[in-house]
């Protein structure tokens, strides 16, 4: 009689609804392939988030118009007679700019136009032969103007008389100085138009209006160039703006700006739009502007969000480096779970398969058979964990508008989850399932399991280590930070290594900690021997404990820290929260004085007492009373604390030299030159770095009260500052009343140009998510490890509640098992974390450029959570143990096989 | 050694009935049993598998309650519930033998007294159990590391260890060979005469011989004497 094939008969037919018969099992494959799939979809989600997160972050620090796809064209509006191309009088657009229009319709899109001419007016540099504007008596202006056309225009300024229908509307100043008022006419050539409107002048009304931010350098003198430019007419509407510029300056730029939402873009949306503007403009025919050989007509795109977005790819390539490697890492080790989940399996159905297993048959079919049983909470599991993946990316990414193309690379990868662990849970199932049917009883553990395999993870982060030293932890790719992947790799290779040799060391003990326990309670005994009768189980839950704690102690530890450096490079650059600086002279007045912290900063020079030439230096004069207030400063910046090394400016004269505090500067005492003034001075206090430094060069505070008075031609280039840590406005408007003019802030924002760090907040957030991950697979391997020793933990529960040991004791004994396992991987996880940060984070410097050099900041708040969390956890679990031991009927229990 | 007093004990039940629900089906595994094991007695409670031997230990010692009857402990455990008994008082040997799987079997043997506090004590007797049983040097091992027999006898050994009042057994030789069973017989014989009241379920006939008295049980029905 011939054998019948496996897979027709009942066990492997019947697999999948068998298989649903075990909801422990289901649940524990579903959740574990979850978790693997998570992981393995995250990584392209994650740096899709990224990339997009650093395209919006750009563009929110740029005008909205740097976001829109944009056709132009600059070009003449009259022929070579000069005679108005396309009628001339307004009624008809510009074919060029028709055909844009038409383009962008034919794409589904619906442009705004912005026209704008060059200089207008009867003085100036012309570029083009420009009629003059003359009033209605024929009198010319005297002052040159543009025009300027956009939609809306007119709900954007402040109005200060408002006139009927078409026409121009002036800026005050300009109506102040040429005496225009509402209803004068004014003649362009041979096209007139009367004034419409008066308004404030938008450089004062409406500076911070995002409206007019692209336009800036049409009105307003921001480079206080020594030509400022004209004023600038607003035209009521397009055909006035056509007709008037045609017959002043017969050329215009005119641009068609397809609004879009930069705070939600994508990379890949904005290249489609960009691939849209690059098809229009081809087809226009018309040459782009290019230097050096101008074209009459030339096209005028977006050039600039292809640098942003060149920059965003640049910060996503920057993450890729250390992102995929920590996913594969976080892939592997959620297969580790997995697998474990399928041998639980093999647990659950121990009995059919010893069964099955006595009557011939292998590991394949049992395998078989458990991929049979496990497919459809794997596929489930898997779904869910792409599903969650997106879920958390889109809710704690960096942005949750994703690239299509990364939605599909994370649904190929749940796939392959689906299949690897599947894969990995049945052939683990299926090797168990033989392996418990066939091996001895008390027979030695096999030897891959004595063989210590983490010594390879060590092996692995000494090699990056080596690496490392050659290599710099932080490269600055296109003035954008990069995390070198191995300063990723190392401390997590370091740290997984070392918790599983810890772990093994520490379950080594257990069977000393065992007979510790004999002479103590009985719920310290019991909980010493659960650990001790199952130590690769304990051993298991102490490195899962351990190493979400060490990973989330070192990520979090370094992210406060590359923050708080940052953070003190910006402090030490602008000296405060924010500074006003103004070239112009003045008299100090109350008001300045209460808004922040006066000083002047003098370029100088240092001549060393022993004549060994000179060196730039920054002299910051202040006031040793107020500056600490304001002042920026962290305790590693000296030996002393700031207030104190101001004391030192205010100590006596050492014949005749001026007491100065140095940081930078050669030692001994120096002769200070500001302009032609010499300054002997004493250092009588040093500092690795003070505030305001804002070169190489040394800085040098004295006391402003003690310097010898500077004369403006002495050549030191004094620039007076105000530094505060509150409202800069009402520091500026302190100067502007006071007379200062050009005034420029500098503000952390202006200085830190977020997105050169963007990459390295975002690779530690991105660890720190792991560590979180890694977390959540430690609560599934508790529940798994809770779950996996139910049966025999509710049968000795049962029984030993006969034999007299209480709830409590038994709850106890519980909460002292998990506790333990839990603070132990939390004191575990806090070394390995310490080691790894003292290790990485001098070398962690976002900007080597700028002082100080890396500061530590361990966010005990953070981690004291963490730590709480992971006891609390431990705490429920014990809880939940309890519940179940609780809800179990000893008669049944104790009648099923022993 | 020398033996302690044990509490006299002994129980009685009258008319118990138990019945059980299995989808629309209800069966009824007591069907009004009288029982009764006084201090001293040793009692074979015999019967085919699924005749309800295992659900009447199962009420004597309160993981059960009757649906009908009464179940009286006598002497000083009268007017408690079974489940409120102490190990000292009514020791069990289940079934499926309730071992902790993560003690020793030196340690499941002593476990009860460890519990009271009194390992001290019942170190020597523990010891003295395991060695006439013939697991002493197994006594390090965990459960799953020594055979079904071997647990059996460590299972015997922890319901004996502090002389209880009454002993219920299920199939207390069911894995032994001949041999390991006569000393587990000896050893719980031995209990009996010191002044327990043991009941244990048996297929064993040597075991009926041994005991004081022998009743069938079929069908839920408990009658005097062996099964012909």
């Amino acid at each position: 009689m011939s054998r019948p094939q496996l897979w027709r008969l009942a066990p492997w037919t019947r697999a999948p609804l068998l298989g649903l018969r075990q909801p422990a099992a289901v649940l524990a494959v579903l959740v574990t392939s979850a978790i693997l799939a998570c992981a393995v979809a995250s990584a392209p989600l994650f740096l899709s988030s990224a990339r997009s997160a650093a395209l919006q972050q750009q563009l929110a620090q740029r005008c909205d118009e740097v976001a829109r796809p944009q056709t132009g064209v600059s070009s003449s509006l009259v022929d070579e007679q000069l005679q108005p191309l396309d009628g001339g009088d307004g009624s008809t657009r510009p074919a060029a700019d028709d055909q844009f229009l038409q383009a962008w319709a034919d794409a589904g899109m619906d442009p705004e136009p912005v026209l704008a001419t060059a200089w207008i007016g009867s003085s100036g540099p012309f570029p083009y032969s420009a009629a003059p504007v003359s009033r209605t008596d024929g009198s010319l202006l005297s002052t040159p103007i543009s025009l300027f056309h956009r939609p809306a225009a007119l709900e954007h300024v402040e109005v200060v008389e408002r006139g009927d229908g078409p026409g121009v509307w002036v800026p005050q100043t300009l109506a102040e100085q040429e005496g225009l008022a509402v209803g004068d006419v004014l003649t362009f050539g041979s096209q007139s138009a009367p004034v419409a409107g008066i308004h404030r002048d938008l450089a004062v009304a409406n500076a911070d209006d995002p409206y007019w931010c692209d336009y800036r350098l049409l009105f307003s003198n921001e480079t206080s160039a020594n030509v400022p430019p004209p004023a600038m007419l607003l035209t009521t509407d397009e055909p006035t703006f056509y007709r008037l510029a045609t017959a002043a300056v017969g050329y215009a730029t005119r641009l068609q700006q397809v609004p879009v939402d930069a705070a939600s873009l994508s990379v890949s949306d904005a290249r489609d739009q960009l691939d849209t503007q690059q098809r229009i403009v081809a087809a226009s025919g018309l040459p782009l502007p290019s230097r050096g050989s101008p074209e009459p007509v030339v096209a005028v795109p977006n050039d600039r969000l292809p640098d942003v977005l060149d920059r965003a790819t640049l910060i996503e390539s920057g993450l890729r480096g250390p992102v995929v490697p920590v996913a594969v890492a976080g892939a592997l080790l959620a297969l580790v779970l997995v697998a474990a989940a399928g041998s639980f399996w093999a647990d659950r159905r121990a009995t059919e398969v010893r069964l099955l297993a006595a009557r011939g048959v292998g590991p394949a079919p049992l395998a078989g058979k458990a991929a049979l049983e496990l497919a459809l909470p794997a596929l489930a599991g898997a779904a869910l964990g792409w599903a969650a993946s997106r879920l958390l990316i889109a809710g704690l990414g960096p942005a949750d508008d994703l690239d299509p193309s990364a939605t599909t690379a994370a649904a190929w990868a749940g796939v392959a989850a689906f299949v690897v662990g599947l894969g990995a849970a049945s052939a683990v199932a299926g090797l168990r399932a033989r392996g418990t049917a066939e091996r001895p009883l008390g027979a030695a553990p096999r030897w891959p399991a004595r063989v210590p395999w983490e010594l390879a993870l060590l092996l692995g982060a000494a090699w990056c280590w080596l690496l490392l030293q050659t290599r710099d932890a932080v490269v600055s790719v296109g003035f954008v930070a990069q995390v070198n992947g191995l300063l990723v790799a190392f401390p997590l290779l370091a740290i997984a290594g070392t918790a599983i040799v810890l772990g093994r060391l520490v379950t080594a003990l257990l069977p000393r900690l065992r007979r510790w326990a004999g002479r103590r309670s009985p719920a310290v005994f019991l909980a010493a021997n659960r650990l001790t009768a199952a130590r690769l189980a304990t051993g298991t839950l102490l490195v899962a404990v351990t190493l979400p704690v060490a990973v989330l102690g070192y990520t979090a530890t370094l992210t406060a820290s590359s923050q708080t450096t940052l953070d003190a490079k910006v402090g030490v650059q602008i000296g405060a929260a924010a500074a006003a600086t103004t070239v112009t002279r003045f008299e100090v007045t109350p008001a300045i004085e209460a808004a922040g912290t006066y000083l002047v900063r003098y370029d100088g020079s240092a001549e060393a007492a022993d004549d060994a030439g000179r060196t730039d230096v920054q002299v910051l004069a202040v006031d040793p009373d107020d500056f600490a207030d304001t002042a920026f400063w962290d305790d590693s910046f000296a030996d002393r604390s700031l207030p104190e090394l101001l004391a030192a400016l205010t100590g006596p004269e050492v014949d005749g030299r001026l007491p100065i505090v140095a940081a930078g500067l050669p030692a001994g005492d120096p002769n200070l030159r500001l302009g032609s003034t010499s300054v002997p001075a004493e250092v009588t206090a040093t500092a690795r770095v003070l505030p305001g430094r804002r070169s190489d060069d040394p800085v040098v505070l004295v006391d402003a009260g003690r310097l010898p008075e500077i004369t403006r031609n002495a050549g030191a280039a004094p620039a007076a500052e105000l530094w505060t840590n509150d409202d800069l406005g009402a520091g500026v408007d302190a100067l502007a009343d006071a007379g200062a003019q050009n005034i420029r802030l500098l503000t952390p924002e202006g200085v830190q140009e977020s997105a050169n760090f963007l990459g390295i907040t975002w690779t530690f957030g991105y660890l720190s998510a792991l560590a979180v991950f890694v977390g959540v697979i430690a609560v599934g391997g508790l529940l798994l490890y809770l779950e996996a020793r139910s049966r025999t933990r509710v049968a000795g529960y049962v029984m030993a509640r006969r034999l007299g040991l209480t709830r409590a004791a038994h709850l106890r004994s519980l909460l002292v098992e998990l506790i333990g396992v839990a603070v132990a991987g939390v004191l575990l996880g806090g070394v390995l974390a310490a080691g790894a940060v003292a290790l990485v984070y001098r070398r962690l410097d976002v900007d080597q450029v700028r002082p100080p050099t890396p500061l530590l900041d361990v966010p005990w708040p953070a981690l004291g959570l963490s730590a709480v969390v992971v006891v609390v956890v431990a705490g429920l679990a014990a809880l939940y143990a309890q519940r179940a031991a609780d809800r179990a009927d000893p008669a049944t229990v104790l009648r099923q096989e022993a | 050694m020398s033996p302690r007093l044990q509490p006299a004990g002994g129980f009685a039940a009258t008319g118990l009935v138990k019945r059980f629900s299995r989808g629309a089906e209800t069966v009824t595994a007591l069907a009004g049993v009288d029982l009764r094991v006084d201090a001293g007695e040793f009692v074979a409670l015999v019967g085919p598998s699924g005749s309800g031997k295992s659900t009447l230990l199962a009420l004597l010692c309160g993981w059960e309650t009757a649906d009908e009857g009464h179940l009286d402990y006598l002497g000083p455990l009268a007017d408690r519930p079974p489940v409120e008994l102490g190990w000292r008082e009514l020791a069990l040997v289940p079934q499926a033998l309730g071992l902790v799987a993560d003690l020793s079997l030196a340690d499941n043997v002593l476990l009860p007294a460890r519990l009271r506090g009194t390992t001290a004590d019942a170190g020597p007797r523990a010891r003295a159990l395991l060695a006439d049983f013939g697991i002493d040097h197994l006594a390090d091992r965990y459960p799953h590391q020594a055979s079904l027999g071997e647990q059996q006898r460590a299972a015997v050994a922890r319901a004996l260890l502090l002389r209880p009042a009454v002993l219920l057994a299920d199939e207390p030789t069911a894995h032994q060979d001949r041999g390991h069973a006569d000393r587990l017989l000896d050893a719980v014989t031995a209990a009996a005469r010191e002044g327990s009241a043991v009941l244990i379920a048996t297929h064993d006939e040597i075991a009926w011989a041994r005991a004081d008295r022998v009743l069938s049980m079929r069908d839920g029905v408990l009658t005097d004497g062996a099964p012909s």
